[in-house]
C-alpha cells in the first residue's frame, strides 16, 4: 500500500530506524512514509516502541539513532535539536505533558509561536496580537481564557493538558503532528472536543499520526493507514479495518504475526 | 590578614566606643572563628583570609545607588551617609534610637553571643564606628516603605550595623540593600527586634562587583504574634557569608523565609540559618535555593531547634539546588533538632540540575536550549524574587541575574 | 490490618493532631520493658590482663597464632591509634572510657582444638540455646548458618560441610586468618583502613575475632549466614571484625544479632565490619542490635561504636545494610556504601528505637564514585523516655558520578515530651548530572489514631505497637523472613509494660 505512486513528497520517510537508549535497543527497524493529508495510527502493546518512535521523531537527547534515517521535507533531521525540528514544523502532542512551575503558560505559548513564525518569516507577534490570535484558537478546544494564567499545564486536570496540547498544535500549525495517546484519560465529551480539534487544525498539507491503544479515537478520526507495532518493529500494516479487527481479537491476535517484508 | 593583626594589637581607632570596645576585648581572646566547626568548616581559607585583608575605611564613598527612587512614598536611608533620621508624622514616627537604648539592647545580645557563631557580628561591633551605626525605633501605622542602603568602598573593609526597633503593632516594609564594590569588604550586622503584634515584609537583597566580599549577619528577635517575612538574594560576590539567626522568643510567631543564592566563576557564597523557637506555637516555612555555575560553590546550612517548651511547633524547611556546571560544587545541610514531641517538622533537599524533561517539551515547541534554560531559572528565581518587597524594582533585579556573569 | 494502619500513619504526619486524649504517663509506661538477654553464663575463662599497650597486641596475635602481616597490620593499627583524638564530634555526651581499665582478650576455657560441637562447654551450647540461638545438630535454626560468637572468641560455625559444598567460607576470622590467609591478607583493611577513625583503629589494633564470608564466583549462597555476638565478661570489651567478599556474580544475605547481661559498668564493643562486592555481586547485610542500654537511670550498658562499611567494587554490584537497633546505651554507627563500581546500588535501612537515657548517633555515608550509581536510605528513628536519637548522614556525589541519583527519607517519631529526635544530613553534589533528593518529617503517635484504634477494641499497648510497627514498616519489609519477625517481636517488647 505504501509504495503505491503519490503525486506529492512524503513529508515523513523513515527508513529502517535503530534506535537505543541506555545501551537498550528499542527500535529495531521501523520504515514509515506519511504522505500530506495522511492520517496514519500506530497501535500496539504497552512497551511496543511507539512512545519512543515519536520521541525520537521530536529529537528527544536520551535516545541514539543507531541506524537509519529519518528525512522530513526530504532532509535528514536525524543531527537537529528538537527546537529546530518544531520551527520546522514536526509537532509531537506528548502523552503526558510536562508541568513546568513558575513557567506561565501564555508566556510560554507566545515565546513557541514566535518562534515558528520566525522560521516561517512571519511577523512575531506582540503581546496584544498574540492574544488575539490565542483567544481565536482556545475556541477550537473549548479553553477557558483562564488557563492562559496559569502555569504551564501546572494543575491542569488529564483532559485540560491534552487541550492545551491541541491549543499549542493549533498555534504552531505544524506539517506533521505525532498525538502520542492523545486520546488517554479523556472523557467521551473532552475526546469529542479534542478529535474535533484535531480535524480542524488538519489540511489536506499536513500529516498526522496518532498513537493509540484503542479503537475509540479512530472513531472520531478515521486513519488511512493502521500499522500495529510489536517489540520495535511495524508488524503489520492495514487500512482502518485493521483497528476494528484488532478492537475486536485483541492484541494476541498479533502475537501469532510474522513481520510483514 | 591586615583586620585580624590590628584587632589583637588593638590598632584600630583612637575613639571606640563602649560597644566597641566589649567586642574588641572578647575577638582579641581568639580573634578568628573555629574553622573547624559546622559553620566554618566549608568557608574557602583564602577567600576568607582575603576578605580581612583591607583596611578599615572610616570615609564614606560617593553613593552612586543603581535604584530610582521610587516615589515620595518611599523612605530612602544610606548608612554612614544619612546622619540625623527623625520623622514624626501624624500616623507614624521613625526616630532614632537613643544612645541608652541601643547600648542596653546591644550589650543584652552580646551577653548571649558566642565567640564563634557570633562571630561576624563581633567582628562588625568592633569595627563599626559611630558614624556607621544607625539605630531606629519605628512605630505608627500606613508607615511607607523603607529602602537602606549599606555600601563598600572599592580598596577597603567597611563594616555598618543597623538595629531595628519594630514597636507594638506596627506593620512595615523593609529592602535592605548591601552593595559591594571591586576590591572590597563588607560587614553588615543587622539586629532586629520585632516587639507584639508587629510584622515586617523584609527584603534583603546583596550584589557585588568583581572581587567584592560581604559577611551579612542578621538578628531577628520576634515577640509574640509577629510575623517576620523575609526574602534574601545574593548574587555576584567573590566571597560572601549570610548569616541569619532568628529567635521567636515566646513562641507565637510566625517566620517566612525564601532566600536564594547565584553563584558563577569561582564565587563562593554560603547562607546559614538558625532558627530557635523558644516557645509554642510557632511557625515556619523556609525555601532556600542555591544556584551554582562555572567552579563556584555554594553552601546552605539550616538549623531549627525546637526545645520541650516548643510544642505544637510547626515548621518546614526547603533546601533546593541547581547545579549548573561539572567544576561547580554544592553543599546543603538543612538539620532538625527536636525535643518537643507535639511538632510538625519537616525538611528537605534536592541537588539536581534544570530538569530535562521541561527543557525537551519547550524545545518542541521550537523554544531554544538557551531560551529554555532562562524560562526555567526565572521561575527558579520568581519565587524569591516576588517575595522581596517593595515591587517597583523586582523586574530589573530578575534581568539582573539572569545576566549576571 | 497492616494496610490501613500506614495510611493512618501517613494522615498522622500530615498534620492531624487533635487534643491531648490519653494520659502522657502511658505512653511512657508502655516503653519500659525489661531486658530479657542479661544472665551471665558462670563459665571459667581465660583472661589477659587489662590495659593496652604493644605488648597485649603481641599478646592477642600470638594467642592467635598469628603470622607476621597481621602482626604488623596490628602494631601498625596500635601506633596510629596513640596518636589519634577520641572524636566528640557527634555531639554524645559520655563518661571517658578508661582504655586501660579493659581486658582485650577474654575466651571461655575450653579443649585446645575442638573437632565437633560435641566438645563445645554445654554451659555455652546452653547460654545459645537461652538465647534462642541453638547449635547443636538436633536444634539447630534450618535455612540459617550460625557463627556464635563469645565474647573474643568464635564457638562454633553450623552448617559448614553444606556451604563447602557451593564453595562457600563461613567460619570465624580466626580461622580464615589460619586456612584462607591469601583472602585476609588482600582484603582485610581494604574498606576500612586502620587509620580511618579512632575505634576502627583501636580494633584494628586489638580485633579477637568475628566473622569470614567468602562467596565464590557465581554461587547464589544456599541459605542466610549468620553471625551471634554475646558479651559475657563485664570488664572485656569486645572487639570483632567482619569481612565479607562477594565475587563476580555471587549474592548473600548476612545477619547478625546481638545480646549482652546486665553490668552496672560500660562494655565498649568497637566493631569494624568491611564488604566487598565485585561485578554483579550482591550483599545484604542485616543487624538486630539488642546490647544491653542500661538501667533506667542510664547506668551501664553497651558503648557501641561501630564502622561499617562496603565498598561496591564491582559494576552492578549491590550492598544493603538493614538495621535494627533497639539495644546498647550509646550507639555510634553508620554503615556506609562506597560506590565505585558503574551502576552499582548501596541501600540503608535503619530503625532505631531509644528508651530512658540511651544515645543513638546513627545513619549511613553513600559515597557516589562512579557513574550511573544509585542509593536508597530510609531510616526511621523511634525516641522515646529521655533519650536521644540522631540520624547523621552523608551523600556525596563525585565528579564522576554522572547519572547518579540518591533519594533519602528521615523520619522520627517522639514518644513523650523529654525524648529528643535530631537530623543531620550533610548533602554535598559537584556533579550536574545527578540527583539528590532528601525528606525528613517529625512527627508523634496522635491521639485521635490511637483513639481510633482503642475505639474498635483494641488494647492501648496494642494500638502503640501497631502504630509503631506500622511507622517503620518500610524498613521492617526489607529485612529477611526470620528478622523481620523478630524485629517487630523486640519492639514490641521494648514497648511493652504494665499499663494500668
Amino acid at each position: 500500500m505504501q509504495s503505491q505512486m503519490k503525486e506529492s513528497d512524503p513529508i515523513l520517510k523513515i527508513e529502517n530506524l535503530f534506535a537505543s537508549t541506555d545501551n537498550l535497543t528499542i527500535l529495531k527497524g521501523v520504515s514509515l512514509t506519511v504522505y500530506p493529508g495522511e492520517i496514519h495510527a500506530i497501535m500496539g502493546r504497552n512497551g511496543c516502541g511507539k512512545s519512543t518512535l515519536s520521541k525520537i521523531i521530536a529529537g528527544h537527547p536520551s535516545y541514539n539513532i543507531t541506524n537509519g534515517d529519518i528525512k522530513f521535507s526530504g532532509e535528514n533531521i536525524n543531527s537537529l535539536e528538537p527546537e529546530e525540528r518544531s520551527q520546522s514544523g514536526i509537532f509531537l502532542g506528548f502523552q503526558y505533558p510536562i508541568e513546568i512551575p513558575g513557567v506561565s503558560n501564555l508566556e510560554f505559548l507566545r515565546v513557541s509561536t514566535n518562534a515558528r513564525r520566525k522560521y516561517l518569516k512571519k511577523e512575531e507577534l506582540d503581546t496584544f496580537d498574540f492574544e488575539e490570535l490565542v483567544k481565536e484558537k482556545l475556541e477550537l478546544v473549548k479553553m477557558d481564557h483562564a488557563f492562559l494564567s496559569r502555569s504551564v499545564n501546572q494543575g491542569f486536570s488529564g483532559g485540560e493538558k491534552k487541550r492545551n496540547e491541541i491549543l499549542q498544535m493549533a498555534l504552531l500549525e505544524p506539517k506533521i503532528a505525532i498525538l502520542d495517546e492523545t486520546d488517554s484519560g479523556l472523557d467521551i465529551d473532552a475526546l469529542r472536543i479534542v478529535a474535533s480539534g484535531i480535524k480542524k487544525i488538519s489540511n489536506a498539507q499536513t500529516g498526522i499520526i496518532l498513537i493509540t491503544h484503542y479503537q475509540r479515537l479512530l472513531d472520531e478520526i478515521e486513519p488511512d493507514y493502521v500499522h500495529v507495532m510489536a517489540d520495535g518493529q511495524i508488524i503489520k500494516t492495514g487500512g482502518s479495518d485493521l483497528a476494528l479487527e484488532l478492537e475486536k481479537k485483541g492484541y494476541e491476535w498479533t502475537d501469532n504475526f510474522v513481520k510483514e517484508t | 590578614m591586615e583586620i585580624i593583626e590590628k584587632i589583637k594589637t588593638n590598632k584600630l581607632t583612637d575613639k571606640q566606643t563602649e560597644i566597641q570596645k566589649i567586642c574588641l576585648h572578647k575577638l582579641q581572646s581568639s580573634p578568628l572563628p573555629n574553622p573547624k566547626s559546622e559553620l566554618w568548616r566549608l568557608s574557602n581559607k583564602s577567600k576568607f583570609s582575603n576578605f580581612l585583608n583591607y583596611s578599615v575605611n572610616e570615609k564614606h564613598p560617593k553613593s552612586d545607588i543603581p535604584f530610582p527612587e521610587n516615589s515620595q512614598n518611599t523612605i530612602r536611608l544610606i548608612i554612614g551617609e544619612t546622619c540625623q533620621i527623625k520623622l514624626i508624622k501624624e500616623n507614624y514616627s521613625i526616630q532614632q534610637l537613643s544612645e541608652n537604648e541601643l547600648n542596653k539592647y546591644i550589650k543584652e545580645q552580646i551577653a548571649c553571643f558566642d565567640q564563634n557563631e557570633n562571630w561576624s557580628d563581633l567582628l562588625n561591633l568592633s569595627l563599626s564606628s559611630t558614624k556607621n551605626f544607625v539605630g531606629l525605633k519605628i512605630n505608627g501605622s500606613k508607615i511607607p516603605p523603607i529602602e537602606i542602603f549599606s555600601h563598600a568602598s572599592t580598596n577597603s573593609f567597611n563594616a555598618k550595623t543597623l538595629i531595628i526597633f519594630l514597636e507594638k503593632n506596627c506593620d512595615i516594609e523593609l529592602l535592605q540593600v548591601n552593595l559591594g564594590k571591586e576590591n572590597s569588604s563588607l560587614s553588615q550586622s543587622t539586629f532586629f527586634l520585632l516587639k507584639e503584634n508587629s510584622s515586617v515584609n523584609h527584603g534583603v537583597v546583596s550584589y557585588g562587583e568583581n572581587r567584592s566580599n560581604l559577611l551579612n549577619s542578621l538578628n531577628v528577635i520576634q515577640q509574640n504574634n509577629s510575623e517576620y517575612n523575609l526574602g534574601a538574594l545574593h548574587f555576584k560576590f567573590n566571597y560572601a557569608r549570610f548569616e541569619i539567626s532568628i529567635k521567636q522568643s515566646a513562641g507565637n510567631a510566625k517566620t517566612n523565609i525564601k532566600g536564594m543564592q547565584l553563584t558563577k566563576k569561582d564565587e563562593q557564597i554560603s547562607t546559614y540559618t538558625k532558627i530557635d523557637f523558644n516557645g509554642p506555637n510557632g511557625f515556619l516555612d523556609q525555601i532556600n535555593k542555591s544556584l551554582a555555575d562555572d567552579k563556584s560553590h555554594a553552601i546552605f546550612e539550616g538549623s531549627i531547634i525546637v526545645p520541650k517548651i516548643a510544642q505544637k511547633t510547626d515548621a518546614s524547611q526547603l533546601s533546593r539546588n541547581l547545579l549548573l556546571s561539572n567544576l561547580a560544587q554544592i553543599d546543603t545541610k538543612p538539620q532538625l533538632e527536636i525535643i518537643a514531641d507535639d511538632v510538625k517538622c519537616k525538611h528537605g533537599a534536592t541537588i539536581s540540575q534544570l530538569n530535562e524533561e521541561e527543557l525537551f517539551y519547550m524545545r518542541t515547541r521550537g523554544i531554544t536550549l538557551p531560551e529554555a534554560s532562562k524560562l526555567q531559572l526565572s521561575s527558579y528565581f520568581k519565587e524569591i524574587i516576588s517575595f522581596i518587597p517593595v515591587t517597583k524594582d523586582r523586574w530589573d533585579l530578575l534581568d539582573k541575574l539572569l545576566n549576571a556573569n | 490490618m497492616g494496610v490501613s494502619l500506614v495510611k493512618v500513619y501517613k494522615a498522622n504526619c500530615n498534620g492531624l493532631f487533635l487534643e491531648n486524649m490519653v494520659n502522657e504517663n502511658l505512653v511512657k509506661d508502655v516503653v519500659k520493658e525489661p531486658y530479657k538477654y542479661g544472665f551471665v553464663t558462670d563459665i571459667e575463662t581465660e583472661k589477659i590482663s587489662k590495659g593496652l599497650n604493644e605488648d597485649i597486641v603481641r599478646l592477642i596475635s600470638q594467642k592467635k597464632e598469628e603470622p607476621k602481616y597481621l602482626l604488623d597490620f596490628r602494631l601498625k593499627a596500635f601506633k596510629k591509634w596513640q596518636k589519634m583524638d577520641e572524636p566528640d564530634w557527634a555531639g554524645l555526651g559520655y563518661k571517658q572510657i578508661d582504655y586501660q581499665d579493659i581486658i582485650y582478650y577474654s575466651a571461655p576455657k575450653q579443649k585446645e582444638k575442638i573437632s565437633s560441637l560435641d566438645e563445645v562447654d554445654p554451659k555455652l551450647l546452653e547460654t545459645f540455646d537461652k538465647l534462642g540461638i541453638p547449635l547443636t545438630e538436633q536444634k539447630k535454626l534450618t535455612n540459617v548458618a550460625v557463627d556464635a560468637v563469645f565474647d573474643s572468641v568464635s564457638i562454633a560455625t553450623t552448617f559448614r560441610e553444606e556451604l563447602a559444598k557451593h564453595g562457600v567460607i563461613f567460619c570465624s576470622i580466626s580461622e580464615a586468618v589460619k586456612n584462607h590467609s591469601d583472602l585476609i591478607e588482600k582484603y582485610l583493611g581494604t574498606v576500612v583502613p586502620a587509620s580511618d577513625n579512632y575505634f576502627a583503629a583501636l580494633n584494628s589494633a586489638v580485633f579477637s575475632d568475628g566473622s569470614f564470608v567468602y562467596i565464590p564466583k557465581g554461587v547464589t549462597c544456599p541459605m542466610d549466614l549468620s553471625s551471634y555476638f554475646r558479651i559475657n565478661s563485664g570488664d572485656t570489651g569486645q572487639f570483632e571484625r567482619t569481612l565479607i567478599i562477594a565475587e563476580e556474580s555471587s549474592s548473600v544475605s548476612y545477619l547478625e544479632g546481638c545480646t549482652a547481661p546486665m553490668f552496672d559498668t560500660n562494655t565498649l564493643h568497637a566493631a569494624v565490619v568491611e564488604l566487598i562486592a565485585l561485578d554483579d555481586a550482591s550483599i545484604k547485610y542485616s543487624t538486630v542490635q539488642n546490647w544491653y542500654a542500661g538501667d533506667e537511670e542510664g547506668v551501664g550498658g553497651i558503648f557501641n561504636f561501630v564502622t561499617k562499611r562496603g565498598k561496591c567494587l564491582g559494576k552492578r554490584s549491590k550492598i544493603s545494610w538493614s538495621q535494627v537497633e533497639t539495644g546498647s546505651s550509646i550507639t555510634w554507627k553508620y554503615p556506609s556504601c562506597l560506590l565505585l563500581g558503574e551502576e552499582s546500588v548501596g541501600e540503608f535501612y535503619s530503625v532505631a528505637l531509644t528508651n530512658n537515657l540511651q544515645q543513638a548517633d546513627t545513619g549511613t555515608k553513600m559515597i557516589h564514585i562512579g557513574p550511573k550509581t544509585k542509593s536508597t536510605i530510609v531510616s526511621k528513628g523511634i525516641s522515646a523516655g529521655n533519650s536521644i536519637n540522631s540520624y547523621r548522614g552523608l551523600v556525596k556525589m563525585g565528579r564522576k558520578a554522572a547519572g547518579s541519583r540518591n533519594y533519602s527519607q528521615c523520619d522520627s517519631m517522639l514518644i513523650g515530651d523529654q525524648a529528643s529526635a535530631n537530623t543531620f544530613p550533610y548533602i554535598k553534589s559537584q556533579q550536574p548530572n545527578s540527583e539528590i533528593e532528601h525528606e525528613a518529617s517529625t512527627c508523634r503517635i496522635s491521639e485521635d489514631q490511637l483513639f481510633y484504634l482503642q475505639s474498635r477494641g483494641i488494647e492501648f499497648e496494642e494500638a502503640v505497637s501497631m502504630m509503631v510497627s506500622g511507622f517503620c514498616r518500610d524498613v521492617f519489609n526489607q529485612l529477611p523472613m526470620e528478622f523481620a519477625s523478630e524485629a517487630d517481636k523486640l519492639l514490641a517488647l521494648k514497648l511493652e509494660g504494665s499499663v494500668g
